[in-house]
């Protein structure tokens, strides 16, 4: 078993199943890994909050973004900048999704999802009963193969496709209205995380994207690309008394700055991804709330294992060694972030925090490249304006890099550039990253055949531990397996990774119900369902 | 033999506009490699690459594809957007009202008050206001716009005033007129800058004007002063600035782009700005073409006008 | 603003050629340069550029820091290791402002006189012709007169990317043909001189009539022309690096100062007042100068015409 959901069972259950060890078999073992143990889950349990009590139903609640443009768009499937993805998570639902606070991934749709058989390659799902679309259709089995068949669309992926290309899609069946059998083309434990994503949301059978139709809190009423989009709740929505408001506006801004003079003037009552150097302009007004939340999105320095100089890892762990990671924070961040140790997946149960923390060593560094032959270091940093803070640690590095000698030439291009012929293979570049398990993050970034492995890391020993892993239900079995992997990104791999960036939302003392999220996903994983106007 | 001056005119404005076409059509032959994976980047998905391809013509002759470029852009199918996908017509028909709001708002200010302006000094010939006035308008015509919008920003937005909004933030779905407020500094920006051209080129004809032969009788037959400068010399002099009139506001075609990307003034300037980062080469040629038509048009108007209004050249015509 | 910019401007409308000078060689080359400097405009304007020239060249040798040292948290107002405070990245506004001057001043100067040669040629070769290649010649003059300047550097950058050497091209690409109409009005009339014609009839070669002839003739217009495009040029390219097509960071340069620290201006406004006002004295300064020279040039005109 199990993938329960919180609500029938609770966490205590899974703590039990866990503990137990027990007759749940490799499907308890899972729950205990992925749901996260109960330190954890108490250390992510958000500040006290506004209940449900506090709010007085009814009101239009406006959230500023930025990010959106001309290509916005409400397909559940397909969402790609930050107002899309905000729409998403309003409309539609997933079959289970990680928390905000990253602790465990919860059931949203699916009361269960396991393993068969104690083997990661065949996964049952089973419905919660009675779910509704927006347009009064139950939600079946039907509607489950329909969507994952979508996303796998060989014609036409959808943007979960990387993170479950391993399905068999062909291969789904429906064991009855509820339940859904999906094989995999190779055991991966990892599959209810990978599947669990915001971007894997169950669409009816007869999905139209012009008028989408979705099982989330608000239902659709108008989208103007670039501009605005308008939902109304959904009053038979699943989560009984959600959501508070009567309608939700989200409101394209081009500029960050935009959005805060927006949020002061009083035109929206909350945002999301506040500009750093705004932080403690916005923390002094007594109208307004700052919300910093703690993330594990990451923003690495990308060498390629298989070029030069990079190929000699002497001269990797040199670059490695170039990064103050304390002043990266403080300057790219203005403070707003912490150092990290060129490790991903920092919420992971498995994440290796025991290896030491790399620290600035100019004189080590000098002494590697020496080795390497490399005392006149000279590189090529490619950067661009892909993400808040890249291209300023670019230029963060390069100043810190002179201490050891070696000179880094930041190369601004536009990002058309950046992302066309040479992407993926620029020897040096920049990159960023979302909140992600390990596994799922390897998924992506760090094996050879992952949409997006930058560093061109290939690494045969690397690549047997995750297969292994992958293969692996017990929970302590496969940690150790994923920590041996992670020393060997730590050791070996292509990643320089300074800091996690803090996300901050900003909004108006009107309104409550903003936690915090640890996932990157800014106004608590966009749940703008527990969001209601104070009495 | 007039109508054939314009007809002349109007056919060398046309001639100029088909050269210029011709080179902003090369901008795409410039692109690095293969245009349609330079346009699109990482969102070079096959279907994408195959969409462009066939919006740019590529696979055809580049003749063709420069025959068909054009013929979009004369039947107003610009094509869609290489970074967004949306027809850029779409994408821009709103953006271009904004800047037309933008421009119009300025000129209606500009004119009239650079007329005054030059009339004004041109009455007040070498004492202090004609001075002082002379080395101001010295003074601002050698600024760049985005010098004079900072320090708009930081005199009436955030540092000594509060008066007006240093963004030019307009809510979903509003146009530049529903919120008056945000065109105030972008505006004054555009007026401050062309103001000096315009009125200098008044005062000095209207100078002229007032040590006429034709101002000094209307003076000696005892008009009142007031009527000899509104009703006589001021329309006599106004010809000249006819020109420089319509120079300055083709001007403002350009201007427009580094102004509205100060005060991010949702207009087609700032759009261009943004579709030169992307490399969103459609956005970029459409509006390319948007100001050099504008520029030509402004120019044969001010021609015609001139022609018209010319007593002598309406002799030479003939 | 000029009477220069005024009458190429209704030049360009009108496309008949304006006369602007009744160039007199026996005057002597400097005769104009000594006139506007009695004008007490162009010795302001001189010693603003002068000034900032200074700044621009010697700043990076008085800088207090390096430009792409931090010396403290970002925005940090003024004091202290700082003292016009430290920049978005937490580097020292005054070092940057002074290392970020050259730039601006070589690029202009060179895309002017890119601008300047061009144009200069362009225009002393349809003079002189005065027939199929004027025509060809004034023909691509108004393609290029079409776009606003801006817009056509944005169009090359858009295909070719930010390079400093596009901008310079294309910044003087788009004076050439500016410059060029004024040249050519200043010298349409010069090669009906007579010293021309005996020119001719001696037998001497076209292109040494048009450089060695002709050329020392329109040098006073020439010169008022340097000292506009000069200005435009300024604008034009501190305002490309202010639109983050120019310099890229880390460089140290005040077009890009303004454009990296302009969404921190309420908290930190120095970052970007000091290169504003920078940038704001210098095209005042080539200005004056200009306007100088202009004004002496008006004075010559004046004697000529007595």
């Amino acid at each position: 078993m199990v993938w329960l959901d919180e609500e029938l069972t609770r966490r205590q259950v899974i703590r039990a199943g866990a503990a137990g060890g027990l007759a749940l078999g490799a499907g308890g073992a899972l729950a205990g890994c992925f749901g996260g143990d109960d330190d954890s889950a108490n250390n992510g349990a958000p500040a006290p909050q506004a209940q449900p009590g506090d709010f007085r139903p009814g009101g239009t609640l406006r959230i500023g973004a930025t990010g959106g443009g001309a290509e916005d768009t409400v397909d559940g499937q397909k969402p790609t900048s930050d107002p899309d993805i905000m729409r998403t998570w309003q409309l539609f639902e997933p079959l289970a999704v990680r928390n905000a606070a990253f602790t465990k991934l919860e059931m949203v749709l699916a009361e269960s999802l396991e393993a068969e058989k104690g083997k990661a390659d065949t996964w049952t799902v089973r419905l919660k009963p009675d779910l509704e679309f927006h347009n009064g259709k139950t939600v079946t089995a039907d509607d489950v193969i329909f969507s994952l068949q979508r996303i796998l669309d060989p014609k036409d992926p959808k943007v979960g496709a990387a993170s479950i290309g391993y399905v068999d899609a062909k291969g789904l069946k429906k064991m009855d209205a509820r339940t859904v059998r999906i094989p995999l083309k190779f055991a991966n434990s990892s599959f209810p995380e990978d599947l669990g994503q915001y971007f894997n949301n169950i669409v009816p059978t007869d999905f139209d994207p012009k008028n989408p139709v979705g099982t989330g809190a608000f239902k659709y009423k108008s989208l103007k690309p670039g501009e605005q989009s308008t939902f109304v709740r959904f009053p038979n929505y699943w989560r009984k008394g959600e959501p508070y408001v009567d309608e939700l506006v989200i409101i394209d801004f081009t500029e960050p700055t935009a959005k805060v003079n927006a949020l002061v003037g009083g035109q929206v009552e909350a945002i999301n991804n506040v500009p750093f150097s705004q932080v403690s302009s916005l923390q002094g007004n007594g109208n307004l709330k700052v919300v910093i939340s703690e993330t594990g999105s990451w923003q690495p320095f990308t060498m390629r294992v298989d070029a030069d100089p990079f190929k000699d890892n002497r001269v990797r762990q040199a670059m490695r060694l170039l990064v103050d990671r304390d002043q990266m924070v403080q300057q790219v961040l203005s403070g707003q972030g912490r150092i990290a140790n060129d490790l991903y997946a920092p919420y992971d149960d498995c994440y290796a925090k025991d290896l030491p923390q790399r620290k600035q060593d100019l004189e080590q560094a000098k002494s590697l490249l020496k080795q390497a032959g490399q005392s006149d270091l000279r590189v090529e940093l490619v950067t661009g304006d892909i993400f808040r803070g890249v291209v300023e640690a670019a230029q963060v590095f390069a100043e810190q890099a002179k201490g050891a000698g070696v000179e880094v030439k930041v190369r601004k291009v536009d990002t058309g550039t950046f992302y066309g012929d040479n992407y993926l293979s620029w020897p040096f570049a920049q990159d960023f990253w979302a909140t992600r398990t390990y596994l799922t993050q390897v998924a992506q970034g760090s094996l050879p055949d992952s949409p997006f492995n930058e560093t061109h890391w290939d690494d045969k020993e690397f690549q047997s531990l995750i297969r292994q892993a992958r293969g692996e239900l017990d929970e302590d079995k496969r940690c150790e397996l994923l920590k041996e992997a992670q020393k060997l990104e730590y050791d070996k791999g292509g990643y320089i990774i300074p800091y996690f960036s803090n996300s901050v939302d900003a909004h108006s003392s009107k309104i409550g119900g903003i936690q915090e999220a640890k996932s990157g996903f800014t106004l608590g994983n966009y749940q703008l369902r527990s969001v209601g106007f104070l009495k | 033999m007039l109508t054939r001056l314009i007809l002349r005119r109007l056919a060398l404005g046309l001639l100029t506009l088909w050269l210029v076409s011709l080179l902003v059509f090369a901008a795409t032959l410039a692109l690095p490699g293969d245009a349609a994976q330079a346009i699109l980047g990482r969102e070079a998905t096959p279907e994408r690459l195959a969409a462009l391809r066939d919006q740019l013509h590529l696979d055809e002759p580049v003749v063709t594809q420069y025959l068909k470029w054009l013929g979009g852009i004369l039947t107003g199918d610009l094509g869609n957007s290489a970074a967004t996908q949306q027809p850029v017509s779409e994408l821009l028909s709103d953006r271009v009202g904004n800047s037309l709001f933008l421009v119009v708002v300025s000129a209606v200010v500009a004119v009239p008050l650079s007329i005054f302006v030059g009339v004004w000094t041109a009455m007040r010939r070498d004492r202090a206001p004609d001075h002082i006035v002379s080395t101001g308008s010295l003074i601002l015509a050698s600024l760049p716009e985005f010098v004079i919008g900072i320090a708009l920003i930081l005199l009436f937005a955030t540092e000594v005033f509060h008066a007006f909004p240093a963004v030019s933030l307009l809510g979903p779905g509003e146009k530049a007129w529903d919120d008056p407020k945000v065109v105030v500094l972008p505006a004054a920006t555009l007026v401050l800058a062309v103001v000096p051209y315009i009125s200098r080129i008044m005062r000095g004809s209207m100078v002229e004007v007032l040590e006429s032969e034709y101002v000094t009788m209307a003076t000696l037959k005892g008009l009142p002063r007031r009527t000899v400068i509104w009703r006589h010399a001021v329309p006599n002099a106004i010809v000249p600035a006819i020109q420089v009139t319509a120079l300055q506001l083709a001007y403002l075609a350009g201007g427009v782009v580094v102004v509205e990307f100060v005060f991010s003034y949702p207009g087609i300037g700032a759009a261009l700005v943004e579709a030169v980062g992307n490399r969103d080469m459609p956005v970029v040629q459409t509006v390319t073409m948007l100001a050099a038509g504008i520029y030509v048009g402004l120019n044969i108007l001010a021609d015609v006008a001139t022609i018209l209004v010319t007593p002598k050249l309406r002799t030479a015509a003939r | 603003m000029t009477d220069q910019t005024v009458d190429s401007a209704l030049d360009l409308a009108l496309d008949q050629p304006v006369a602007l000078v009744e160039a007199a060689p026996a005057r002597g080359r400097f005769a104009l340069v000594r006139d506007a400097l009695r004008l007490g405009r162009t010795r302001v304007g001189l010693a603003i550029v002068a000034l900032i020239v200074l700044i621009a060249l010697v700043g990076p040798l008085v800088a207090p820091h390096s430009p792409t040292e931090f010396v403290g948290i970002p925005n940090s107002p003024p004091g202290g290791e700082a003292a016009f405070g430290t920049d978005a990245l937490g580097r020292d506004v005054l070092s940057r402002f002074l290392h970020g001057g050259i730039t601006v001043l070589w690029l202009s100067a060179a895309a002017t006189l890119l601008g300047m040669v061009v144009g200069t040629v362009v225009g002393l070769v349809a003079a002189y012709s005065r027939n199929w290649l004027d025509d060809v010649l004034m023909r691509g003059n108004d393609v290029l007169l079409a776009f606003p300047q801006i817009i056509f550097v944005l169009l090359a950058v858009s295909a070719l990317g930010p390079k400093l050497w596009l901008i310079v091209l294309t910044v003087g690409l788009t004076h050439a043909p500016r410059v060029a109409r004024v040249i050519r009005g200043a010298a349409l009339e010069v090669v009906e001189r007579d010293f021309v014609k005996s020119a001719e009839v001696v037998g001497e070669e076209r292109w040494r009539i048009v450089f060695a002839e002709v050329l020392p003739n329109v040098t006073s217009p020439l010169l008022v022309e340097l000292g506009l495009r000069m200005t435009y040029s300024i604008g034009l390219v501190a305002g490309i690096s202010f639109l983050g097509f120019g310099l890229q960071p880390p460089s140290a340069d005040w077009g890009l100062m303004i454009n990296e620290n302009r969404l921190s201006i309420t908290v930190q406004p120095w970052a970007v007042l000091l290169p504003v006002i920078a940038i704001g004295l210098l095209t005042i300064g080539t200005n004056l100068v200009t306007d100088g020279l202009s004004r002496a040039l008006a004075g010559i005109d004046r004697k000529a015409d007595s």
